[in-house]
């Protein structure tokens, strides 16, 4: 196992490689700044150019881009009160008052720090859970993998921010897109309409380019202005401090990191859980819980140190189980696709040296996107000032070429239009978009292992209760599409006793 | 604007549309052999009664409220934009419309430039000089990137192609 992790290591020291790890931390951090932009839209326009990089190239481009989006969110949560992704939210409620009182570059050096070691822990937890999810993996057959596929679905759209059933329909809706083109099982054509491109089903990355880069675009467009009104908010001063700072509070950085590695374990369970359960946590574990959300160090350090160690976990199902915990991981699955990595149980055997590359790669953004954050903090905070009229038209030309660029048919251009509009209107209309994504990647696995089971059990859905981890992953899916109800059930009599006491 | 039961109409069009597509998806569906309609027809039909759900739980009926609570508490009522003037939304996405139909007949070369300015001019109100400068930057950029760096052959447009 360790001559696997030294050669993953190994592969990454190549100049080249260095160069596309810090362009992908560079990226990152510019767009984490930037509120919806983030770490899905930047993979969603990087996904393109990746196609001409060596794999290893292309998964230090992509883990560079995860590290770097977390410590850019941080600076404009703590500056701004605006956070660059939704997990930074919770960095905000401490993070902004300390920037009232002048201690912004206390609260960003904390920050930093936080993030680094968060990496370093979720990554030392991924590296021990991947060579026993390995072998898991192996006892499963046919029908295990369809209700993986079933329970990936489920659990996105269960855990989708109350709106389970918007997410549902739009989990079905990319099951229906996803049946169009070439079937495994009949060697038939569907739903093509005689429409060659879609022979192969609808291409990923160009529908990623536009469910994301093309439709945040259309979305930042319309609201239009800039995120910061002026250059006096966001002013910076007293980082070194803040570094330090951190380290004082180990246990805060301990806590939230172990509790960002357990949620990044489970898919479908966001990044924002982990932010608000670690921040929720350290306030319940204080002395001083009054302190919170007036300025208190440790309410900048507990949710920053759980959302990167939570990036690193999330490869766990990712790569394991082929079960993207996030919208952002599902269009990393669609880079490992394009080139050639299956995620599931092939690709820890097939592709070991490229995997354990970017669990190496991904630390590495992590903690050298810390330090650089801090450098460029201010430079960094004045890309908020840049008017949403400029970068929508610019990101959307670049995503809309980028899309043609993966494998030169104009159709691909189309595609992603196409896909950027339904993505657009699904913002409009509040369904999530990230059912529909883990859909189209979880369809194909789904379908196959679907007709296969039936083949095993005789065409009786008895195949699914007579194998004990058939039978524990049906009760899986079963508790996740009662949760909503368990948790009215319960919200109900405490919301009862609440208005009587 | 016109309401029924309780909602804008329009809030109920997303939902509607997607009933008469998976109607359409399903008629598709059973025109194929067994094997091949196994996957797609329960998927359309387990889409039609969520359809219903959605419908049902859009209207401000004591049974669509209780729907809401139950499966999507956090959902806006009437839409996370319908704060935004629909000719804003229809300008950008007419704007997308035309990008694509634009690097389909005339080109990636031609289309990048045409695109940023008026973009940025009509729909983002920027000066002349602003839009001129960052349309010349941008098309220089794409072609550095994809045409000089990574070796893509650009797509020079249905009409200036030879083929």
């Amino acid at each position: 196992m360790l001559e696997v992790w030294f050669s993953g290591f190994a592969s990454l020291l190549h100049p080249e490689v260095i160069a596309f790890l810090i362009l992908g931390m560079g990226i990152g951090l510019f767009v984490g700044v930037l509120p919806g932009l983030g770490g899905t839209t930047a993979l969603a326009l990087l996904t393109p150019v990746t196609y001409g990089l060596e794999p290893v190239a292309a998964l230090a481009l992509a883990g560079g881009v995860m590290g770097g989006v977390p410590m850019g969110g941080a600076v404009t949560a703590i500056l701004l009160n605006t956070p660059g992704q939704t997990a930074n939210a919770v960095t905000c409620l401490d993070g902004y008052p300390l920037a009232q009182q002048g201690k912004a570059g206390l609260a960003i050096g904390a920050a930093a720090s936080a993030n680094a070691i968060g990496g370093i822990i979720g990554t030392i937890s991924v590296l021990a859970v991947l060579p026993v999810a390995t072998d898991l993996v192996l006892a499963f057959g046919p029908p295990e993998f369809f209700l993986i596929a079933l329970l990936g679905l489920v659990l996105v759209a269960t855990t989708t921010r109350g709106k389970m059933l918007r997410a549902l329909v739009a989990g079905v809706f990319g099951l229906m897109i996803a049946s169009i083109g070439y079937n495994d099982v009949t060697g038939g054509q569907r739903f093509t309409f005689g429409i060659e491109y879609l022979w192969d089903g609808v291409h990923l990355a160009p529908a990623l380019v536009g469910l994301f880069a093309v439709a945040e675009m259309m979305h930042l467009s319309i609201k239009g202005g800039t995120i910061a009104k002026s250059d006096s908010d966001i002013q910076v001063t007293g980082m070194a401090a803040g570094l330090l700072e951190a380290f004082k509070h180990w246990g805060t950085i301990l806590r939230g990191s172990l509790i960002g590695t357990a949620v990044g374990a489970i898919p479908g369970v966001g990044v924002t859980v982990a932010s608000f359960l670690s921040y929720s946590m350290t306030v319940q574990a204080s002395k001083d819980p009054d302190s919170f959300g007036k300025g208190n160090i440790k309410g900048v350090i507990a949710p920053e140190a759980a959302i990167n160690a939570k990036d690193c976990a999330a490869l766990i199902p990712t790569l394991a189980f082929g079960l993207p915990g996030g919208a952002e991981m599902a269009v990393f699955m669609g880079i490992l696709i394009l080139h050639g990595m299956q995620p599931g149980p092939l690709i820890l055997m097939q592709h070991q040296s490229e995997i354990y590359s970017l669990i190496w790669a991904l630390t590495a953004s992590c903690i050298m996107a810390s330090f650089v954050g801090l450098m460029f903090a201010r430079p960094l905070a004045k890309l908020t000032r840049i008017d949403t009229q400029l970068l929508a038209p610019v990101i959307i030309a670049l995503s809309l070429v980028g899309s043609y660029a993966i494998d030169m048919v104009i159709e691909n251009v189309i595609l992603s239009a196409v896909f950027g509009v339904i993505g657009y209107l699904m913002i409009r209309f509040d369904y999530p978009r990230i059912t529909l994504v883990v859909a189209l990647v979880l369809a194909a696995l789904a379908e196959r292992n679907y007709h296969q089971s039936m083949l095993m059990g005789d065409e009786s859905w008895s195949i699914f209760f007579t194998r004990v981890p058939s039978a524990v992953l049906v009760v899986f899916v079963l508790f996740s599409i009662a949760s909503p109800f368990i948790r009215a059930y319960w919200r109900k009599p405490a919301a009862v006793g609440a208005t009587s006491g | 604007m016109k309401r029924v039961f309780g909602t804008p109409v329009v809030e109920y069009v997303p939902a509607l549309v997607m009933v008469a597509v998976t109607i359409a998806y399903l008629a598709t569906a059973y025109t194929y052999s067994e094997q091949a309609r196994l996957f797609p027809v329960p998927v359309g039909w387990l889409m039609l009664l969520l359809l219903a759900l959605d419908l049902v739980s859009r209207t401000k009926t004591p049974t669509g409220e209780a729907l809401t609570r139950l499966l999507n508490p956090a959902a806006e009522a009437e839409g996370a934009e319908s704060r935004f003037p629909l000719l804003r939304q229809l300008s950008a996405l007419l704007w997308v419309a035309f990008f694509t139909a634009a690097l389909v007949l005339i080109g990636i070369m031609y289309a990048v430039p045409l695109y940023i300015f008026g973009s940025m001019r009509f729909h983002g109100k920027k000066s002349y000089l602003t839009s001129l400068i960052t349309a010349v930057c941008v098309t220089v950029f794409t072609w550095l990137l994809f045409g000089f760096a990574l070796q893509v052959e650009l797509y020079p447009g249905m009409l200036f192609s030879e083929f």
